[in-house]
């Protein structure tokens, strides 16, 4: 299991949910993680762009015949900064169990 | 999808409910994209129609059907097989291990060797009797068996692609949860 650490840059919910993607994928389509969670191509770009400055993303530029394609996936670090966090969480459920106080509520979000 | 309310993430200071939350938030995402990757229940059926239409075509004796029939119902099997190949829809590649894809791969043979062997089996002992229409009713055995048979490598690759994934990323349910 990783060290447990908190991400600031991808605890945001869109880039959260923009690496939880990525982490599931070896690679992802542009287009295919817009429609996923519905953002604007202007919204993913910018988010991208901030995920790619800081190392966790490497966004690959293509053409499939004469049309562009645009592609994003987890770096190494990326990955590494998403598991942390993943493990982050899972603490802080542990640690409120442990106080009494989540176990009714993690078991809800396993419905 | 897209429209779903997305949850207030969890700060290091929040409570085990947001965190809980937020991880349930991550597996959903992380579903969508081993969906992404499976055909859908209808697919199982449109694969099976050619199939039969290929053993009807082949039982009719009739050289225009057989001309007209056999190429198409090969040409639309092509397309949907290889519409079902997720690399070929240029979406998003599922990142799963060495073994697991194996795995894959072994059940995807298994599946068209005991669909083969319906259809061929059947056929061949339908005619070795004389009886009619043994293309047709070795066709539909295959098809009947691919019905059925599908659906279930449709949950078994679903199964072993969510718990790579979050095995991968450690956000599988802790003890006492369960991968749906």
């Amino acid at each position: 299991m990783s060290t447990a650490r908190f991400d600031e840059l991808i605890h945001a919910p869109t880039r959260l949910e923009i690496v939880s993607l990525l982490a599931a994928a070896q690679w992802a389509d542009f287009r295919y993680i817009r429609d996923e969670l519905g953002l604007s191509d202007s919204a993913l770009s910018k988010q991208l762009s901030t995920l790619e400055s800081a190392g966790y993303v490497e966004i690959r530029k293509g053409f499939v015949g004469k049309r562009p394609r645009t592609s994003a996936s987890l770096s190494a670090a990326g990955r590494q900064a998403f598991e942390q966090h993943v493990a982050a969480l899972q603490q802080i459920i542990a640690r409120s169990q442990r106080n009494g106080d989540a176990a009714p509520a993690s078991r809800r979000s396993e419905r | 999808m897209g429209n779903e309310q997305r949850p207030q993430p969890a700060g290091p200071g929040a409570t085990g409910a947001e965190a809980a939350a937020e991880l349930a938030a991550i597996r959903r995402r992380q579903e969508q994209v081993v969906k992404t990757a499976l055909v859908p229940a209808w697919y199982w059926w449109a694969l099976a129609a050619p199939i039969v239409a290929y053993g009807a075509a082949r039982d009719s004796r009739n050289l225009a059907v057989q001309a007209t029939v056999i190429p198409l119902a090969v040409l639309v099997m092509a397309v949907l097989i290889g519409a079902g190949i997720p690399e070929l829809r240029r979406r998003a590649k599922v990142r799963t291990a060495p073994q697991a894809t194996a795995r894959m791969a072994a059940a995807i043979f298994g599946m068209i060797a005991l669909v083969d062997a319906a259809a061929i089996g059947t056929a061949a002992s339908l005619a070795a009797a004389h009886l009619r229409y043994p293309a047709t009713i070795g066709c539909a055995a295959g098809a009947a068996v691919l019905v059925i048979a599908g659906p279930l490598l449709s949950r078994y690759s679903r199964r072993l692609m969510l718990s790579q994934v979050r095995r991968q990323t450690g956000s599988a349910p802790q003890a006492g949860g369960s991968i749906p």
